[in-house]
């Protein structure tokens, strides 16, 4: 796949010190750090605070803060930015500190913590913190719990985290609007004894739909179903980074769900446990294997397995036009239509049409051909063995043995044991038993 | 010349006097050209064109050479007119009315015979004689009236001719743009009438493999169908376009098989400006000339008829009456009028009138010419921005769209069937630039006619017999 996906290991690519709003506030606001990259950043080490272990962001990064008086103080600005949705497309969305989604706030359990939001946007707007348990003036619903923040003001909120789980951040003023435009982003609260629910690798991810017409850059807020871009935080693939896993660690994938239809993430290779909800803990007991968990709209899943099976194993949402890209879904089906004679004539009025689909789709994603501005091919990407005909909703969980701890950059792809690929029968074929004569098919 | 004929000498002078007249009358022949040089200089110096008037085998011979050289290749607007001008019949029929015209002003050039009478009367054995020789002094005299008269009516059949050899360029530059655009329509919507029959196969394939419900099928059937009768349409507009060029070329049997140009001209690159258009059009348009013409011919006869308003048909005879026994009389005779009852300020009146009459038509020709010409170059730069605009943006645009409909395509974000439709669309939006040429050519064609005042809606229809201008002249 490509090399955009290796991570970013550089502290550069953080930068520090972007706008403060009102002079007035300088003293007492914290630095808003910005991202400008949309490659899957390194864990963010807690270099204060309480100790916890810190989750990967999937094309994201986590926020840093500062301690102040025993508050933690992180700084959100709400704003216009550009997203690579994957290489070849950018689309202009709203976000925080340089990205959609915001970066993911990270904190522990019985943290107190203070959160500026600047609002840089044209219009008002508030932060809700989904799932969290808080004053009801901390809840960010405008109108309802708090007057809204108008552009370019800065409004304080400030909580104890009085759970640890997965939860998520987003607009509750001009809600609709402001989702549709990508803002939003993770927050996780980390258990006050890191060994509690402890595992190697603790990956996090919000889905998002955007329907951005080939060709243009900006969602189109007014879609209800038809998106064309089923994104994890606001990208798609190819563009989205695997997992990267060592061989015999304990993982865990949370994700959270923001569009407006369920996803049923099915990964490959394992069965796991969903150990979380936006709810909290799922208690021991009450949990049960699957290979496929549902997300309806709205919540927040965390599962995990232990990573004994080496392999690069597709994970994706099961809804398989959520598999691709921008498709037309009004497109007729041509299977099984011959059109050789016919192509001829429509050449004469369209020199460079090509015929597609009478044996199906699967040419899509081997014939590179021009395509309008700014849109990514329905189905791509080169697997080892060819293409692997995807969009949108997938990647690829990288279980490979000797992969250092910390290390998340792409291990490249996996090396088959001898004989453990399915591969063409060259014995006999048997005669194919035929149906016996005069009866119906 | 009205002589007392008693001596034989002053009978001499009187035949040397007769003989002077048939020589002056003698200067009214037949011009060798039979005064269709100017017909000639006009078509030559304004449409850059020959014009023939077949008189003889010989020159139906060189007529058909010619014609048959320039139908070898494929027409262009300028041979078709060049066709027109050789072979149209209705043409040479006009050309005809030179000659009659001419005939009518050699007429006038001439005087009547003289005549001779001779009288014998008796009465109680009385043999009266009476021997008059009549001669047409008066006829003499008005000769030159009469001849410039005759002359502005063969002046003006010869601009007549004109406007007609004019307004026959015109009208086959008219049919020929409308052929060649019909047939470029036509051929157009062959690249439709191809769209939509490679949609309606698909939709008979997919509809067979079960991709698709009859209803679309239908659909897609109907669409073929209809597009199919437009077809024929254009073809037919084609054809019948044709044929009207065809006539207006004089062409029939193996000469109607010529082959148009492909294409309309091209759009020039920038529209013609002209400077003093309405000064251009005064001093060019036939007519304001022949009204003007005309009204400076009153003028003369306004005076005439003031000079001679006693004066009626007036015979100079000279008489020769012999009365048996007695001695030849001879004599004279004028016979005058005694304005007593008619002082003929009636006539004069009239006159006066009819020539003011023409002086306010040349007034309303001219208001008319000035306003057609401007309409004309209005028509004729609207004509222009909007066949550029077609070129330049709608037909441009109507590509991009395709282009970028076939990106989708690509993607697989639309299907055949949208682009095929699209196709469509572009190959339409090609045919209205085609019909905005076409327009276009037609006003340039317009108003060249304009500023010569021929072909157009005012053009030479004002002339009629404009002898006598009260009863015919001045606009419609």
């Amino acid at each position: 796949m490509n090399s955009r996906r290796n991570f970013i290991r550089t502290a550069g690519a953080t930068i520090l010190g972007a706008g403060i709003v009102s002079k007035v506030g300088a003293a007492s606001v914290p630095e808003a750090p910005m991202q400008t990259v949309a490659t899957t950043q390194p864990p963010l080490i807690p270099p204060n605070g309480r100790p916890y272990n810190p989750v990967v962001t999937l094309n994201g990064w986590t926020l840093p803060w500062r301690m102040n008086n025993g508050w933690k103080e992180f700084h959100l600005i709400a704003e216009p930015v550009v997203r690579e949705m994957a290489e070849g497309m950018n689309a202009h969305l709203w976000g925080y500190n340089g990205q959609s989604p915001g970066p993911t706030i990270e904190c522990v359990e019985g943290d107190k913590v203070r959160i500026f939001v600047t609002n840089k946007l044209k219009e008002h707007t508030t932060t809700h913190w989904h799932g969290i348990i808080l004053p009801a003036g901390m809840d960010g619903v405008g109108g309802l719990s708090q007057p809204q923040i108008p552009p370019g003001k800065t409004f304080v909120y400030e909580f104890e985290m009085k759970k640890s789980g997965t939860f998520m951040y987003h607009p509750h003023a001009d809600e609709m609007v402001q989702m549709a435009m990508g803002m939003y982003g993770s927050l996780v609260v980390h258990p006050k004894n890191p060994n509690h629910h402890r595992v190697d690798r603790d990956f996090i991810f919000i889905m998002t739909a955007y329907d951005i017409d080939p060709g243009s850059y900006t969602p189109r807020i007014n879609t209800m179903t038809d998106f064309n871009m089923w994104t994890w935080n606001s990208r798609v693939f190819p563009g989205i980074d695997p997992f990267v896993i060592n061989q015999g660690d304990r993982a865990r994938i949370r994700f959270g769900n923001l569009t407006m239809t369920n996803h049923p993430i099915h990964m490959h290779g394992y069965d796991f446990e969903v150990t979380c909800t936006d709810g909290g803990w799922v208690p021991k007991a009450a949990r049960w294997p699957e290979v496929t968990v549902d997300c309806a709209v709205g919540q927040m899943r965390a599962f995990e397995f232990d990573a004994i099976y080496p392999g690069d194993w597709a994970i994706h949402c099961h809804k398989s036009h959520h598999t691709m890209n921008a498709m037309g879904h009004s497109v007729p089906t041509s299977i099984n239509v011959e059109t050789k004679d016919v192509v001829e004539k429509i050449t004469k009025l369209v020199p460079d049409y090509m015929a597609m689909g009478q044996d199906g789709m699967a040419d899509m994603a081997v014939m590179s051909m021009p395509l309008p501005d700014n849109t990514l091919p329905m189905m791509t990407g080169q697997g080892p063995f060819g293409p692997v005909e995807m969009g949108g909703m997938f990647s690829v969980v990288k279980v490979h043995e000797g992969i250092k701890r910390g290390d998340f950059k792409d291990p490249g792809w996996y090396k088959h044991p001898k004989g453990t690929v399915a591969s063409e029968w060259n014995g006999p074929v048997p005669d194919p038993v035929k149906a016996p004569k005069g009866g119906k098919a | 010349m009205i002589t007392n004929k008693k001596q034989p000498s002053t009978k001499l002078r009187l035949l040397a006097g007769i003989t002077l007249v048939a020589l002056l009358g003698g200067c009214a022949t037949f011009s060798p050209d039979g005064g269709f040089n100017s017909v000639e200089s006009v078509a030559k110096e304004h449409l850059g064109k020959e014009v023939k008037w077949v008189k003889t085998d010989e020159d139906r011979q060189k007529v058909y050479a010619q014609v048959t050289a320039i139908l070898a290749k494929p027409l262009t607007a300028d041979d078709a007119v060049q066709v027109a001008l050789l072979n149209n019949a209705g043409l040479q029929a006009t050309y005809s009315n030179l000659g009659i015209a001419e005939a009518d002003l050699v007429q006038a050039g001439r005087l009547h015979n003289p005549g001779f009478s001779f009288q014998r009367l008796e009465k109680a054995n009385v043999f009266e004689y009476e021997r008059k020789f009549i001669f047409d002094v008066f006829g003499l005299l008005t000769m030159p009236t009469r001849t410039a008269l005759e002359q502005r009516r063969f002046d003006q059949t010869k601009r007549r001719v004109t406007g007609e050899v004019m307004r026959i360029a015109a009208d086959t530059r008219r049919a020929y743009l409308d052929a060649v655009a019909a047939q470029q329509t036509a051929r157009y919507m062959d690249d439709v009438r191809d769209a939509a029959e490679a949609s309606a196969q698909l939709a008979d394939r997919m509809a067979k493999v079960g991709n698709w419900s009859k209803l679309d099928q239908a659909r897609q059937q109907v669409f073929y169908v209809e597009v199919m009768s437009q077809v024929a349409r254009s073809h037919q507009a084609a054809r019948s376009e044709r044929e009207k060029l065809t006539r207006l070329m004089g062409l029939w049997g193996a000469g109607a098989q010529f082959t148009l140009s492909e294409r309309l001209p091209d759009l020039p690159a920038a529209p013609r400006e002209i400077n003093n258009l309405e000064q251009t059009a005064m001093s060019q348009r036939m007519d304001v000339q022949m009204a003007k013409q005309e009204v400076e011919g009153l003028a003369k006869s306004l005076g005439l008829t003031k000079a001679t308003r006693f004066i009626n048909v007036l015979d100079v005879s000279y008489l020769n009456k012999s009365t048996a026994g007695e001695p030849n009389q001879t004599g004279y005779e004028v016979e005058l009028q005694i304005p007593i009852f008619d002082w003929g300020d009636a006539k004069v009146a009239k006159a006066e009138a009819m020539y003011m009459q023409a002086v306010n038509r040349v007034a309303e020709i001219a208001v008319n010419a000035r306003s057609q010409t401007r309409g004309a170059y209005s028509a004729y730069r609207t004509a222009y921005d909007i066949s550029r605009h077609y070129r330049d943006d709608l037909v441009p645009l109507r590509k991009r769209i395709s282009e970028e409909n076939l990106l989708r395509y690509n993607g697989m974000l639309i299907g055949t069937f949208e682009l095929l439709a699209d196709a469509r669309e572009q190959v339409l939006s090609v045919n209205a630039y085609i019909s905005t040429l076409r327009e276009f050519w037609l006003a340039d064609t317009n108003l060249k006619m304009a500023l010569l005042g021929a072909g157009t809606d005012s053009g030479m229809s004002t002339s009629g017999d404009t002898a006598m201008p009260g009863e015919s002249s001045g606009g419609h």
